[in-house]
């Protein structure tokens, strides 16, 4: 390994040499402090990245060239802490680390948070591997009044210390330079102190803090957000506006382009006049009948999902690097805690939004078992994704804005009940609510059109072999007269008890497979004229409530187990059909018709 | 006016400015280790808001806690002007 004296030589020490497998280098942090933005300019790989801390929850690995040599890079999450009591993500790390999985560390950290950077220093210190320490945001830093004696804590650590702003590049050059003088830090070990102690002195000593010269429109943003006075009409303003954009421009708009221009003139006309030449009826019907791959598969996914998926992802991307995110824990807090959770549990639930399968795996955020159980049921019960919020409000929007209220009402009442109960009902406790609040910024252009397009490429990588899958599943079912087995059998709940009609039994077959799916099957009938209001309201209200994906119950018994993932199916198909059932009742004794 | 002046954060009102002076232990067991984010004594504070949550900067970070952490924190608050 590099010797330590190598800084203090300025000799670069050969980086070509003999190894059994590439030089391992792992990126370690605090934290939301860019770790992700520095793995993508390195590897030249890009990992999502958004301005609240968990982004990263699991290990990425990429191939970076530095100097002549291949190296691996490993992104890892972010940890406040590698000692003591860690949470599950930190183990990660931690693990990683102590088995030898990397030669050579580089922490990343915030500039602003010098001291708290260091504290981390010091326990990767012990880990007694060759580092570099990147001073990150130091931009930012500079303009909160933050400056730091950069040469004079490198001689301190004995380590290279380089200041970036990762997301223009800046620094990277230097980092890359560094890698082939890296040192092992010296740090509280060495001096026989307590990290906080070591890490107080030692910040105390390099960095002096000047005025804030934070941007106004910066400062007066972040408080507006988070005083309730001014938060919650911005908040329903955030609503109102995600509405517009993705319920009206997304859902009306584009889809009626897609589904009457693109699918309803000319696609699906051409491909019925095609397959007219196919010798075979069950091949014309497999293409472009009642249950055809072109005309259900395609414009379900295509047409009716798309283009909401697209401007919801947008949106979403948009609050996400804004920073606007974790402020809503300051709001929800207390509503969560009735929940057994805290206001942290507001990042799962609205990136749940975005796809529950993903927010499963997000739940690892939260400290305790408890918690985790918690927010990954009310995420299967509750949470729509974004294409299955597309088609809520593609047909709820045509019915009327009460009927938008009552289905949010009704799941929302549910998930706080469920929470509620299943607070008292679970062993273990909740961890008390501490959240770091990341600063306000602008979202950079680059970065929402790369992430937006990831997501969509993702969503058609995944989401439409799956349509397909289910069509070609329906057309197999309704061909061997399995459907109208399964609709009669289930006629008695879907009709008596849910007080729909017959068909809508297909669709939440379809739902089993993807909630959106379903809910676009619901979307056709509701345009179809074959749901009345009250029906529309329930059976969607059912659907959101309903059994996760495929995707996301393979998610749960990941994270969780087999026999946790069927309770939490069971639990929640019960309650969504009670609910329904309940629902309704009650609409239909109150006489309401929307 | 009292002499001393330190009292816990759950008490402070917006725009107070302080150093923390003690972080107790058994208050904040359920607590995600403060120390990580900074809180330990020594750091600076600002009140930033008291309702509906406790927002506060320490150091440069700008952190929300609920009451029970926040009672935890014992500040020495600095005098104005």
């Amino acid at each position: 390994m590099s010797c330590p004296h190598a800084i203090a030589t300025r000799t670069p020490a050969p980086l070509l040499r003999l190894r059994s497998h590439p030089l391992r280098i792992a990126l370690v942090g605090n934290p939301n402090v860019g770790k992700s933005v520095i793995f993508g300019r390195l590897t030249g790989r890009y990992v999502t990245v958004s301005n609240y801390p968990g982004t990263t929850v699991a290990v990425t690995r990429g191939r970076a060239t530095i100097g002549a040599e291949v190296c691996d890079v490993i992104d890892t999450p972010g940890v406040n802490a590698l000692d003591g009591p860690l949470s599950e993500d930190e183990k990660v790390t931690r693990d990683l680390l102590q088995g030898g999985g990397a030669e050579l560390i580089v922490q990343v950290a915030d500039a602003r948070n010098l001291r708290r950077a260091l504290m981390l220093t010091s326990q990767i210190a012990e880990f007694r591997q060759p580092m570099i320490l990147v001073l990150n945001m130091i931009d930012e830093a500079r303009a909160r009044g933050v400056d730091i004696d950069i040469d004079g804590l490198a001689a301190q650590l004995g380590v290279p210390v380089i200041e970036a702003v990762a997301t223009e590049g800046r620094g990277l050059a230097e980092l890359r330079e560094a890698l082939a003088v890296p040192a092992r830090a010296r740090a509280a070990g060495d001096e026989g102190l307590a990290h906080t102690q070591w890490a107080d002195e030692t910040a105390r000593r390099f960095r002096t803090i000047g005025p804030l010269s934070l941007g106004r429109a910066q400062e007066w943003l972040g408080r507006a957000v988070r005083e309730p006075l001014t938060g919650i009409p911005i908040l329903i303003l955030v609503l109102y506006a995600t509405y517009l954009f993705v319920g009206v421009l997304g859902a009306q708009t584009l889809v009626g382009v897609l589904e009457d221009g693109l699918f309803g003139t000319y696609l699906n006309p051409w491909a019925t006049a095609a397959a007219a030449h196919l010798p075979i009826a069950a091949a014309r019907d497999f293409l472009v009948g009642e249950y055809g791959l072109i005309t259900m598969g395609l414009t379900y996914a295509i047409a009716i999902v798309l283009p909401v998926v697209t401007t919801f992802f947008l949106v979403f991307g948009f609050l996400e690097d804004s920073g606007y995110i974790p402020r809503l824990a300051i709001f929800s807090d207390r509503l969560f805690r009735a929940m057994g959770l805290n206001g942290k549990a507001v990042l799962p639930m609205v990136l749940g939004l975005g796809c529950d399968t993903m927010a499963t795996m997000t739940t690892r955020i939260l400290a305790t078992p408890k918690e985790r159980l918690i927010a990954i049921l009310l995420l299967a019960l509750g949470v729509p994704c974004s294409a299955q919020l597309a088609t809520i409000m593609g047909i709820l929007g045509g019915i009327s804005f009460a009927a938008v209220v009552t289905l949010f009402g009704v799941v929302v009442f549910q998930m706080v009940f469920v929470g509620f109960l299943a607070a008292r009902v679970l062993t273990g406790e909740r961890s008390d609510f501490v959240m770091e609040l990341p600063p306000m910024r602008l979202p950079r252009l680059r970065n929402l059109l790369t992430k937006t397009a990831l997501r969509v490429r993702w969503y058609l990588g995944e989401a439409v072999p799956l349509f397909l899958i289910g069509t070609v599943l329906l057309f197999g079912l309704d061909r061997i007269g399995l459907l109208a087995a399964i609709v009669s059998a289930a006629r008695p709940l879907v009709t008596g008890v849910l007080g729909l009609p017959p068909k809508a039994a297909e669709v939440f077959v379809m739902g089993f497979l993807r909630r959106d799916y379903g809910a676009a099957g619901l979307f056709l009938m509701a345009r179809d004229g074959a749901l009345t209001h009250v029906q529309a309201v329930v059976a969607l209200t059912v659907m959101t409530l309903f059994v996760p994906c495929v995707a996301n119950f393979l998610m749960i018994v990941k994270e969780r187990g087999l026999r946790i993932g069927l309770a939490i199916l069971t639990v929640v198909t019960l309650i969504a059909v009670g609910t329904g059932a309940v629902l309704n009742g009650v609409l239909g004794f109150l006489h309401v018709a929307f | 006016m009292s002499r001393s002046d330190l009292q816990p954060l759950s008490t402070l009102p917006p725009g107070t400015r302080g150093r923390i002076v003690r972080v107790m232990r058994d208050l904040t067991a359920r607590a995600e280790r403060l120390a990580a984010f900074g809180v330990s004594p020594g750091a600076n504070i600002l009140v930033l808001q008291t309702f509906p949550g406790i927002v506060f900067e320490c150091d440069q970070t700008e952190l929300a806690v609920e009451r029970l952490v926040a009672r935890a924190i014992l500040v020495d608050v600095e005098q104005r002007g």
